[in-house]
Order: structure tokens, then sequence, then C-alpha cells
């Protein structure tokens, strides 16, 4: 379960990323938020990982209370929330397999687990065939797969992801969200930024719209509600 | 988490980034390599300093000339009281029959003083009696003591050069070196530390996306850290390799043509280096390594805060 209490974020010198936000996602939840650019999403993102501290108020995952964990922890509460950005961030001169691997071997786990673990999730995302190609020879939607499945290595709780589909078409989109839709399904929470009307729409899940740092309107069963 | 895997790719990941801006690397090991060789060559001034003040107070003594015709019992018996001083670490008696043999032997192409001496019907020279002193300051009191009435009726002439301007002048010569040394040691410390840490940030930078995906998937910092802290171990102990190998072969080249100045075949240079090879490297490479260690420590540093 996460939950915020009366977060806010002030960036430096006196710019409001988000102001007095109260959020209570639960587990296995598949969330979606969204909110005109400068709203305060990707601040939100960035909260949720760390990335940024809050500026006042408390922010819970699964019990921890991560309002102000100390650096050393980081990499722990990383290894529990899967993070995909819009911009792939994967590393050109690793194949597909050994950027998956990467992951795993940061964290110490021992080279025959890692054997074991790339494949299945390669497997997920349904690129096992293509685990020796570099990202270059991916196409875009395929390479935005590769970073969930990196981002699957760890079995996450939850799985963030910050405009997954924004450098995406229709199709690599579509494909991108039933991806996300299957981890979900498994149990997985999934916290999904996007400015896509069309996704969000055909999701029927909850969505939260963020306007001006402040959460506009929060619905169970929500629509995009944003003028396009 | 296996300690073994992780060095192991820890390992693997500062090798990496050494091979990768290889110029930079071999760059930043010509600096360490300068600055080790200050370390160095001040050593090995040092030793040839140190090495010809020793051979200077060797050839101090006192010659003590007795009056020909002075029986032996008398010499032996200053020999006998001298050698008896604490201070004395050696007396020897040259008699007067070996004093004129060495005197001919000298001459020897002299025929003016060979005619001379062939007029004499007795030896006109008396026996020597040559003092070493245990240090350069006890001559004095040496010279002191010879004034014993038991034997000092005999004496002819005292023979004392303490060579005092010279050593003098050799340790003055060895101050300044070390005062001058250990200006440019500290500079090039300096400069090292500086460059490594340079060198450390490039390498960061070449490595930023790296970087920043391994934060994102959860590595720990001493993860991120612990190549960027070994490269720089790597080239301080390459610089440390080279180092060894140019200092010891320059001492073997230096140490025979040096030889002249000293009265003995060589300066010493070798024999130093070899005898102390093993600690000095220890000693260099530990704090060459600490500190290039500490520079990339904090080179990466300013990176992982947030
Ligand atoms: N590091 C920062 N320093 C200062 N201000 C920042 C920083 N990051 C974001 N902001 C500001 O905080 C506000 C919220 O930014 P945020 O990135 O969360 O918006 P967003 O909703 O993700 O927008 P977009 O849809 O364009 O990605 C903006 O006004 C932005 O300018
Ligand atoms: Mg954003």
């Amino acid at each position: 379960m996460i939950t915020l209490e009366n977060v806010s974020k002030i960036y430096y010198p006196n710019v409001h990323g988000l102001t007095n936000i109260n959020l209570t996602i639960q587990p296995g939840e598949f969330v979606s938020v969204v909110g005109q650019s400068g709203a305060g999403k990707t601040t939100l993102a960035k909260l949720l990982i760390a990335e940024e501290r809050p500026t006042r108020g408390k922010i819970m995952i699964g019990g921890w209370d991560i309002t102000k964990i100390p650096a050393r922890d980081v990499p722990f509460l990383r290894r529990q929330i899967g993070v995909i950005f819009q911009d792939f961030k994967l590393l050109p001169q690793k194949t597909v397999y050994e950027n998956v691997a990467f992951a795993l071997e940061v964290a110490g786990i021992p080279s025959r687990r890692i054997r074991e673990v790339v494949p299945q999730v390669l497997k997920i995302v349904g690129l096992d065939e293509k685990a020796a190609r570099f990202p270059r020879q991916l196409s875009g939607g395929e390479q935005q797969r590769v970073v969930i499945a990196r981002s699957l290595v760890h079995r996450p709780r939850v799985l963030l992801a910050d405009e997954p589909t924004g450098n995406l078409d229709t199709i690599n989109t579509r494909e991108i969200i039933e991806l996300l839709q299957k981890i979900n399904a498994f149990g997985t929470t999934v916290v999904l930024v996007t400015h896509n009307r069309e996704v969000v729409n055909s999701l029927r899940r909850r969505v939260i719209t963020l306007s001006c740092g402040q959460v506009a309107a929060d619905h169970a069963e929500g629509k995009y509600l944003l003028p396009s | 988490m296996s300690l073994f895997v992780n060095s192991w790719r820890i390992i693997a990941a500062a090798w990496k980034h050494f091979s990768r801006n290889l110029w930079l690397a071999l760059t930043t090991v010509f600096v360490l390599v300068l600055s080790l060789l200050s370390v160095n060559v001040l050593l090995g001034v040092n030793v040839l300093l140190s090495n010809a003040v020793r051979q200077l107070e060797d050839k101090i003594d006192v010659s003590v000339y007795f009056k020909s015709e002075t029986p032996v019992a008398v010499v032996e018996q200053a020999k006998f009281f001298m050698t008896s001083l604490p201070q004395v670490k050696d007396a020897t008696v040259v008699t007067a029959e070996k004093a004129l043999e060495d005197f001919k032997k000298l001459h020897a192409d002299d025929p003016k003083i060979m005619s001379a001496l062939a007029e004499l019907d007795q030896n006109p020279l008396g026996a020597v009696l040559i003092i070493k002193a245990r240090q350069t300051t006890d001559y004095p009191f040496l010279l002191e003591a010879l004034n014993n009435p038991q034997f000092d009726f005999a004496i002819e002439s005292k023979n004392y050069d303490d060579h005092s301007d010279t050593i003098n002048r050799v340790r003055d010569i060895s101050r300044s070196v070390q005062v001058f040394g250990a200006v440019l040691i500290a500079v090039f410390a300096l400069f090292s530390i500086l460059i490594v840490f340079n060198t450390i940030r490039v390498a960061i930078y070449t490595q930023r996306e790296e970087i920043g995906i391994m934060r994102l998937v959860g590595a720990s910092n001493a993860f991120v850290r612990s190549p960027f802290v070994l490269e720089g171990v790597f080239l301080a102990l390459f610089a440390l390799g080279v180092t060894s190998v140019a200092v010891y072969s320059a001492a073997v080249y230096v140490d025979p043509r040096l030889g002249g100045m000293f009265d003995g075949a060589n300066a010493g240079l070798v024999a130093y280096f070899t005898a102390e090879g093993w600690r000095l490297a220890l000693i260099e490479g530990g704090v060459l390594a600490g500190l290039v260690a500490l520079s990339s420590w904090a080179a990466v540093g300013k990176y992982l805060k947030k």
C-alpha cells in the first residue's frame, strides 16, 4: 500500500511542484495519473522512488516510511519499485539480454540466478527470441518492452511508468499498455503517468487528475477529463 | 548477496573504465610516475650525500708523529693508553722501519731524496700512531688526552685534519636538497591528486548513462563507487611498477659512473634501492594508492549525492 499524507514538494528556490497531496493506493491497483504539463506528475513519480524528497508530509510504501529515507537505503527501495521512463534508458552497447541482466548484476545477484531470471522476464514481455539483439536493432515498442523486462527482474510490488508510451505510435502503445495490464494481473501495483486520452479511457480503472500540483479529481473508474 | 560475485564484477568494471579512456589513463599514470620519481630522486640524492659524509668522516684521524729513536715501549704505551679510551675506535702503530719503507716507496722516483736518505746512517723517521675516534666530535678530547706526561715528551708533532669545511658544505647541500625536494614532492603530490580527480570525473562522465541506470535499478552506492576508486588504485599501481623499473635502472646506470666521486667502486645507490626496495615500494605505493583512492572517492561522491 502506498500512502501520501499532506505531501508538498517545493523546488528551489520557490517552485511548487506538489501541494498538499493526500493519496492512498492499494496493492494490486492500476492507477493512471494524468494532468497538464507541469502539473507535478513526474514530481510525484520521483518522490515515490526517492529521487526527490518531500518538503513536507509523509510517504509510506508497504509500511516503510520513505519520507526521510537515508541514501544507503535507496537502492533497496529501487529494487521494490520497478521504474519505466519515456526515454528508454537502455545501454546501447549491451544486448537486450545484457541490459536486463545488468539490473541484477548491480544488485549482486549470483550469475546462476541471473541466467534463470532473465529469460523468464524476457518471455513475459515477448522478447525471448530477440535476446541477442542490440537496442538499435529494435523498434521503439520493443525497446520499451526491454525496459519493462528490466524493471521486473527484482519482482517489484510496484511498477511506476512515467509516460512509457510518449514516444510510441498507437499500435506500440496498445502493446505496452496490454503488457502493463498483464503485469498488473499478476498482482503488481501499476502507477501509470500518461497524456494519452484513449489509453486512460480504455483502461476503465482509477484515474487521478493533477492540476497545478494538487489533486483535482480522483475517480475509481475514471475518464480523461482534461481538455485536449 | 555474494561478496565474491560482486568483487569480480567491480574489478571487471574498473578495468573497463581504465581501458575505455586509455590515453587519459596513461597521461595520469605519467603524472603519478613523475611524483613518485621526485620522491625517489630525493631519496637517491640523500643516499649519495650521506655516503659522501660517511666517507669523509672515515678519512678523519689523528696522526701522532713520534721523535726518531723513541723506544718502541713508549709508542706501545701511548697506543695502549689511547686504545683504552672509550672514544677511540681504533689505534694503529706504523713502526719507524715501516714509515721509512713507505717513505722510500713514495719517493722512489726522486733521486735527490733517495741520495739524501742514503747519506744518513740511521732512520730519520719516528713511529706514527694513527688514531680514529668513534665520533667526529671526540677528536678535540683525544687531542687533549695526548698531552699525557707518560709519553708526550716523545711526540714530535700531531696532525689532525677534521675535513670540517667539506663536511659542513656537504651537510648544507643536503639540507637545501631536502627542502627543495620536499617542495617538489608536495607540488607533484598536489598535481597527482588533481589529475586523478579529473581523470575519474571524465571516467564518470563517459559512464554517466550507465551510472544513472545503475542507480535507477537499485545498485548500492558502494557498487557504483567501487569501480572508480579501484580504477584510481589501478593507476597508482601501474605508476608504481613503471617507477620501480625506472628508478632501479637509473641506479644501475648511475652507480658506477659516480664511482669517481667516491673512493669505492660505486656510489651505493643500487645497494640502497636493493635493500630498501620492497619497503619503499610498499610505503610509496601505499601512500599513493591511498591518496588516489581518496581523490577518486571524492570525485564520485558529488555524483552520488541525492
Ligand atoms: N528539479 C526541478 N527544479 C525546479 N523546478 C522543477 C524541477 N523539476 C520540476 N520542476 C517544476 O515543478 C513543476 C512540476 O514538474 P513535473 O516535472 O512534475 O511536471 P509534469 O506533470 O511531469 O509535466 P510533464 O507532463 O511536462 O512531464 C513544474 O513547474 C516544473 O517546472
Ligand atoms: Mg513529466
